[in-house]
């Protein structure tokens, strides 16, 4: 079993996490007597309608956990399920923002959950197969999701006719390669048609027109894990949890300077104090967090002062940041934002797919210039050029967010760190200590 | 991994078997064109990189341009187009790993394997080393994966004990799943692989800069 660095166990505000932890939770055997597995799946095909799941889920206010956090039940509703020739649904299982690691806790101790969650989605929106994008590096995800598909194949789960239903449903998985653009849906898409990633513009959606030309639901795997409880108790009861219009519980990975990182489950609503200070331990003896990324790396940082703030979507949105992929970065005192802000850029640089100028001109150029600020070669020039980038990254400038999330890193560290910033690009110094090399 | 014997070349074209394999691919999915990674996985399983020879068996296997092919295996990291160590370290260095030590770990790799560089292979053929980007596996910070394998709580012992389990054992005759890569290689060298011992001679030679990543890759394969 994997080791668990995270939550597990019976907890009042543990969904997903409920039965992690149980020996051998990943065989379907365990799943289905311990855990309860695979009665949603009974529950959907035997006694409810398709249009039932999907109001269910409605209700529910389930918002998705991949990053935009779009309501998960008027997603479903997009699919005509009526139309003819094949559906989709493609799962992502890319997990590469960084700072998040919540799919692979979730693959690596119950891919049964998932492999529930997409049966019951396929049959909601009038889909047969399923495809799961699976990042490459994933190698024991997908062995034991690739494990749990076979299980549920040989008990007839997916097949011709699951639990004796005239409805045909199979899965299959596809492995990404390495790069992170693939975790946009469109760019995820292309990949899976045999493509160089680069996003597609919208409209038309992927509802319409997805995988293949066909309409397709595209779901995280943390998403569609939620179905199976919303199923079993109702989305009234799902609603009723986390706040109004942020319901639920979500999956946050806590990493960086704390004393326990891990994966924790936690009811929206909570505050980043709770989850940083409490559950993940806070930073280490004698220091003090400085910093943190509320949403993975995309997310416009918040600094210490802002630890009360609220893990729902809407306090992050008030405090001009965002819930994204739900991974919580936290970073001492004894580190230093610029140096933390230019390792970042060189991701976006990295990964940028090279489609639209500002993105592929721009993040590089971030880059240069923090490396320039870092040399203790910088001026008021600089500290002007990257905010010059930074807004041309935002704003609908690019085709898609990775545009976006360069920005948000420059802008928001400028923004609540401008001393240090000024520090190094006019002081030549680094307040962490280290005096720069050439000051 | 290459497969070699004392002396040999490396092959750098695909054996019948594996072309028959990828000839059976596109039926599998709603259309063709999605085989295209799964066969250039199993070309590099076979050959430990992607040589041009196999991109353009490749192509012809599955009735595609062969540039097209090239595009799509420049863009994606997991794919070599350069020869490889037996073993490969990818060092996560994003974020949270970082702010754990990774940059530690990546000097003690380098130091260990006797490389300075990504595009090196040690001088033994056994290992090479990539810096990569967040593996998902951030609460395990630093963390790298060793061929197919995450290695959590990095540190320099850990490292040594993984690097001596592998000299001493015999390295396996052929891997588990297709090794992965990084997109180092805009212009891939058009030589033909060359015999072992001239590759070991040859590679501290190949000194590049430090810094041609991905992005300019990728655009430089867009045209
Ligand atoms: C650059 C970029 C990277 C993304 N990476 C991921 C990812 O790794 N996993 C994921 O589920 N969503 C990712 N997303 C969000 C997806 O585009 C999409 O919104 C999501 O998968 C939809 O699923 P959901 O509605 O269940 O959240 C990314 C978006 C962008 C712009
Ligand atoms: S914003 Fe960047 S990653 Fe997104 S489509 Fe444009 S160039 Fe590609
Ligand atoms: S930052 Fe290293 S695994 Fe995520």
């Amino acid at each position: 079993m994997a080791e668990l660095r995270g939550s597990h166990g019976d907890q009042p505000n543990h969904i997903l996490t409920r039965w992690f932890g149980t020996p051998d939770l990943h065989k379907l055997e365990v799943y289905s007597s311990k855990a309860g597995g695979y009665t949603a799946l009974r529950k959907a095909l035997v006694d409810m309608a398709p249009a039932d799941i999907t109001n269910e889920v409605k209700t529910s206010g389930l918002r998705g956990r991949g990053g935009a956090g779009f309501a998960t039940g008027v997603k479903w509703g997009f699919i005509n399920r009526d139309a003819p020739g094949p559906k989709y649904v493609v799962i992502n299982a890319d997990e590469s923002e960084p700072g998040t690691s919540k799919d692979r806790y979730i693959l690596e101790n119950s891919p049964h959950l998932l492999v529930e969650g997409i049966l019951i989605a396929a049959y909601a929106v009038g889909a047969n197969q399923a495809w799961v994008y699976i990042r490459g590096e994933y190698d024991e995800p997908y062995r034991m999701l690739h494990e749990a598909i076979e299980e549920a194949r040989a008990k007839g789960y997916v097949g011709p006719k699951p639990l004796g239903k005239d409805y045909p449903l199979d899965i299959r998985l596809y492995r990404g390669h390495g790069a992170y653009i693939c975790g946009e849906e469109t760019a995820l898409l292309e990949s899976l048609e045999g493509k160089r990633a680069q996003p597609r513009s919208r409209p038309p959606f992927p509802a319409v027109k997805g995988a293949w030309g066909r309409p397709t639901l595209l779901n995280n795997v943390e998403t569609l894990c939620t179905v199976p409880w919303i199923v079993n108790n109702g989305g009234a009861a799902y609603a009723k949890l986390g706040t109004e219009k942020s319901p639920g519980t979500r999956l946050m990975s806590v990493s960086g300077n704390v004393r326990n990182p891990g994966v924790y489950e936690v009811e929206l609503g909570q505050t980043f104090r709770h989850v940083i200070m409490e559950l993940a331990g806070g930073p280490p003896e004698g220091r003090r967090v400085k910093v943190f990324w509320p949403g993975g790396s995309s997310a416009p940082v918040l600094p210490e002062s802002m630890l009360d703030t609220h893990t729902d979507m809407e306090a992050l949105a008030a405090a001009r940041s965002m819930g994204g992929s739900g991974g919580v970065i936290v970073m001492d005192d004894s580190h230093c934002v610029v140096r933390a802000a230019h390792r970042l850029l060189k991701f976006y640089a990295h990964e940028s797919c090279g489609k639209c100028t500002p993105c592929r001109i721009g993040q590089d150029w971030a880059v240069r210039t923090y490396e320039r600020i870092l040399a203790g070669e910088g001026s008021q020039v600089e500290l002007d050029i990257l905010q010059r980038v930074s807004d041309g990254l935002q704003n609908g400038r690019c085709l898609c967010g990775l545009g976006d999330s360069g920005g948000w890193v420059i802008d928001s560290t400028l923004r609540h760190f401008r001393e240090e910033y000024e520090d190094h690009a006019l002081r030549h110094e680094c307040n962490v200590g280290k005096v720069m090399a050439s000051a | 991994m290459p497969r070699e014997s004392a002396g040999t070349p490396l092959n750098t074209a695909l054996s019948a078997h594996v072309l028959d394999e990828i000839k059976e691919l596109p039926a599998k999915y709603p259309q063709p064109r999605s085989a295209v990674m799964p066969a250039l996985d199993l070309a590099q399983e076979e050959l430990g990189h992607l040589t041009p020879e196999a991109m353009t068996e490749v192509a012809e296997a599955l009735q595609l341009d062969p540039g097209y092919v090239e595009g799509v295996a420049t863009f994606y990291s997991l794919f070599h187009l350069e020869p490889v160590g037996r073993h490969r370290f990818y060092v996560c260095t994003n974020l949270s790993c970082m702010l754990r030590g990774a940059n530690e770990i990546v000097d003690h790799v380098k130091r260990s394997i006797g490389v300075e560089r990504a595009d090196q292979v040690s001088a033994d053929g056994l290992f090479s080393f990539e810096e990569v980007e967040c593996l998902g596996a951030c609460e395990f910070a630093p963390m790298m994966r060793l061929d197919h394998r995450f290695h959590y709580d990095l540190t320099a012992e850990r490292i040594d004990a993984l690097i001596a389990q592998r000299r001493s054992s015999l390295p396996p005759l052929t891997p588990a799943l297709s090794p992965e890569g990084e997109r180092e290689i805009a212009k891939p060298k058009r030589e033909t692989a060359k015999p072992k011992g001239e590759r070991e001679a040859a590679t501290p030679k190949k000194v590049t800069a430090e810094r041609p990543r991905a992005p300019r890759k990728k655009k430089a394969a867009d045209g």
